[in-house]
């Protein structure tokens, strides 16, 4: 009892202890803050990460593609016993190519860009079944039907364009139809004079040729779009370099591999899915139209699959979907792959990262521990007096190391709930912390252009925050370990006379 | 019922040693109220604290009712200060982040675990209050040792001694850092303890005239106690009850 009891009072009575307390809540809640960020981002990156890839692939080498249709790759599939897991498919054309545009500098002169780019051929109604492509859309966001077809607003832009690149022609063909002349309704007339001069015979009035039907491309929005820091106010800013109903070109190489391949578009949306990577390199344009532009006939070189919510667990995928698959389409023309072994490399640095930072951290609670340490052996100094008397009154020594213990893991755990909540709240209010930092100091803390993110992404994870207070107080009793010992050893006599 | 035959004690630090107690015999009876008295140095606080188990030593017995309580292991040695062994100190010696209460209950609390004291806690509490009240002290059962006097926190102490109903009480110099008037206020409450409770009490104490209080005087010499005959002051050890305050 009296060990409760003298823990209890020497943690509302020394200011020591306050001390230690605080020591250990800030090594807690930074630990807390730091693990909810990271956690936040390696979360929202394999969100995105998903949200843009299928849950697995198959794909091919051969650059002409598999040499099987995707009806009959998919009829396979739905045969075998993978097939009742899958949810939805979509074939999928991936190519390497370049997207060539026209912008206007800023003196006003028209200037062409050529940007490297991976061009994805999809049917967009069986991509946005299979990923996350109708949530990153700028345009269409969360449409469960998107298409490429040009809105109001990117066809007026369009017409607009082609007015000013071709004014003599019409703008809308069907106004601007003559009627078909009847040769034989006015028959020509031979003059009888056989020196007179021959008649002039008037061109025919042909018809208009039909304007190129517009072929819809969905591009990457930091493709289409100029971000950079405001020198004067600090603040990201952006540039619509290339608007809904302009016309890029895009250059990739045709099915044999040796003849480069060209078509014009004209953007319809954007894909933002705030990486950078892939918001700066991915253009998503109709699969028949690529599969046209390649020569490629029907083939694909990638069917992307979704499978229903309770296989795509990563490991179910692993051991038994992903080898299934791969029986159907052995290597080396087909590759079977989840989106975890696709990202493989990003998502182990992600984990070795925050496993590295949190290691490097939690010497912060090791050095808050050696505070405690010293701390507590000042304590022990000062309650010499104090032991020698509970021994004399029949305190055995193992009670005596008790109380100095029970006191560190009181410092510890009352400084764990602290540190708890102060770095929950901290992680809860991040976002308005580092606006208010950002304004005080001046220097962006979080700048948006680095990450693409609207706010610092935060993840509580319960597990870790259990983890980083037991950790905490296991150093909080470890560290009490040694003056604990001193304290249980102290002969009763000299702690009796100690001046 | 106490008795320590032949013992010596020697604090040795580094090469020194220096012989505390030499080949020392000394007994208490049942219901006595002992004094020691000698000079600084000869060894009065360190036979106090070898009768009280808190310091073992090198050579001879200790024993209470004709038991070693010597030579007895850790567990045990604690259990008999806690139950047996009531102790009063010169500087008191009391937890200053406790009450005077707390401080009074502080053997309960050893003794318990904390769903024994939870048992207990009402017969103890008002031990305690009792205790307060017997030594005067009924107004500061919630104050602090800093919010009290030097004979009050002796008192509270006094208090604390006799809680567990120890059958020998030790008091190492209890008057020392009193003023003479409060240093034989406590002489007399314990002689009345001794008298009302039957309390047996070895005092250690500097002063002749608070021993001669006491039903019997033992001088120390040099670590042993010293004949009466041998007694160079001329001052009579006779016990005289009739104290001042």
């Amino acid at each position: 009892m009296y060990k409760f009891l003298l823990c209890t009072r020497y943690l509302q009575t020394r200011f020591l202890a306050f001390v230690c307390i605080v020591s250990v809540m800030l090594g807690n809640s930074t630990l807390i803050v730091v693990n909810s960020v990271m956690s936040g981002f390696a979360t929202k990156l394999k969100d995105r990460l998903h949200g843009i890839s299928a849950d697995a692939s198959i794909d091919t080498e051969r650059f002409s593609g598999f040499s099987e249709s995707p009806d009959s790759m998919t009829a396979r599939i739905m045969a075998s016993p993978a097939g009742r897991h899958v949810e939805a498919v979509s074939p999928t054309v991936e190519v390497f190519g370049m997207l060539q545009f026209r912008r206007k500098d800023r003196s006003g002169e028209d200037v062409v860009d050529v940007k490297k780019i991976m061009i994805s051929g999809v049917d967009p109604a069986k991509h946005a079944k299979v990923g996350g492509f109708s949530q990153y859309l700028t345009r269409q966001k969360n449409r469960p039907n998107p298409s490429f077809d040009l809105t109001q607003e990117a066809r007026e832009r369009y017409e607009r364009n082609r007015a000013l690149d071709f004014p003599d022609f019409p703008a809308n063909p069907s106004t601007a139809r003559e009627p078909k002349p009847d040769f034989f309704k006015d028959p020509i007339v031979v003059p009888q004079n056989p020196l007179a001069p021959p008649p002039t015979i008037a061109p025919p009035v042909l018809d208009a040729l039909p304007p190129p039907k517009p072929v819809g491309i969905v591009l990457g929005y930091s493709l289409a779009h100029y971000r950079y820091t405001d020198p004067h106010t600090n603040e990201v800013k952006e540039i619509e370099v290339i608007k809904p109903g302009d016309h890029v070109m895009i250059v990739t190489l045709g099915v044999t591999g040796d003849a480069p391949v060209s078509r014009t578009f004209v953007v319809v949306d954007y894909f933002q899915s705030q990486m950078s990577e892939y918001d700066s390199m991915f253009v998503y344009v109709p699969l028949d139209e690529l599969q046209k532009m390649r020569g490629m006939g029907d083939k694909i070189n990638s069917l992307q699959m979704k499978f229903r919510p309770d296989s795509s667990q990563p490991l179910y995928m692993k051991q038994v979907l992903v080898p299934e698959l791969q029986k159907l389409f052995p290597p080396p023309d087909s590759r079977v792959s989840t989106w975890q072994d696709k990202q493989s490399v990003l998502l182990a640095a992600i984990d070795v990262e925050r496993g590295l930072l949190n290691l490097l951290l939690f010497l912060i609670v090791g050095v808050a521990g050696f505070g405690i340490l010293a701390i507590f052996t000042m304590i022990v100094s000062e309650k010499y007096r104090d032991i020698g008397i509970m021994k004399s009154l029949g305190a055995s020594s193992g009670g005596v190391m008790s109380i100095f213990l029970g006191y560190g893991f009181l410092l510890g755990a009352v400084g764990c709930i602290l540190g708890t909540g102060l770095g929950l709240a901290i992680t809860k209010y991040i976002n308005p912390l580092e606006s208010f930092l950002t304004k005080l100091t001046g220097t962006a803390l979080f700048p948006r252009d680095v990450y693409y993110f609207d706010a610092i992404p935060t993840n509580v994870d319960t597990l870790a925050v259990a983890l980083v207070n037991i950790g905490a107080i296991a150093v909080a009793v470890i560290f009490s370990v040694l003056p604990a010992l001193r304290a249980a050893r102290l002969h009763p006599v000299r702690a009796l006379r100690f001046e | 019922m106490l008795r320590a035959e032949n013992i010596t004690k020697t604090y040795r630090r580094h090469a020194d040693s220096v012989r505390v107690l030499n080949d020392l015999s000394f007994s208490v009876k049942d219901g006595e109220f002992v004094s020691i008295v000698g000079a600084s140095g000869s060894g009065k606080s360190t036979l106090l604290h070898l009768l009280g188990t808190l310091d073992q030593p090198d050579s001879g017995t200790i024993s209470l009712d004709g038991k070693r309580i010597d030579n007895l292991p850790g567990k045990e040695r604690d259990r008999l200060r806690n139950e047996t062994f009531g102790f009063v100190f010169q500087f008191y010696h009391l937890l200053p982040e406790l009450t005077a209460l707390d401080n009074v209950l502080m053997p309960a609390y050893i003794r318990h675990t904390a769903l024994g004291w939870w048992k207990n806690r009402r017969t103890w509490r008002k031990r305690g209050l009792d205790l307060l009240n017997r030594v005067g002290l009924g107004q500061r059962v919630r104050h602090k040792p800093r919010e009290m006097s030097g004979g009050e926190m002796q008192r509270a102490a006094v208090a604390r001694a006799l809680l567990a109903r120890p059958r020998l009480l030790l008091a190492d110099e209890p008057t020392g850092n009193l003023d003479v008037e409060t240093g034989g206020e406590i002489v007399h409450l314990l002689r009345d303890l001794n008298r009302d409770d039957g309390v047996t009490i070895v005092m250690v104490t500097h002063n002749l005239e608070l021993a001669a209080a006491t039903d019997r005087v033992v001088r120390m010499a040099g670590g042993k106690i010293v004949p009466a005959t041998e007694d160079r002051t001329g001052a009579s050890f006779r016990p005289t009850l009739s104290m001042a305050g």
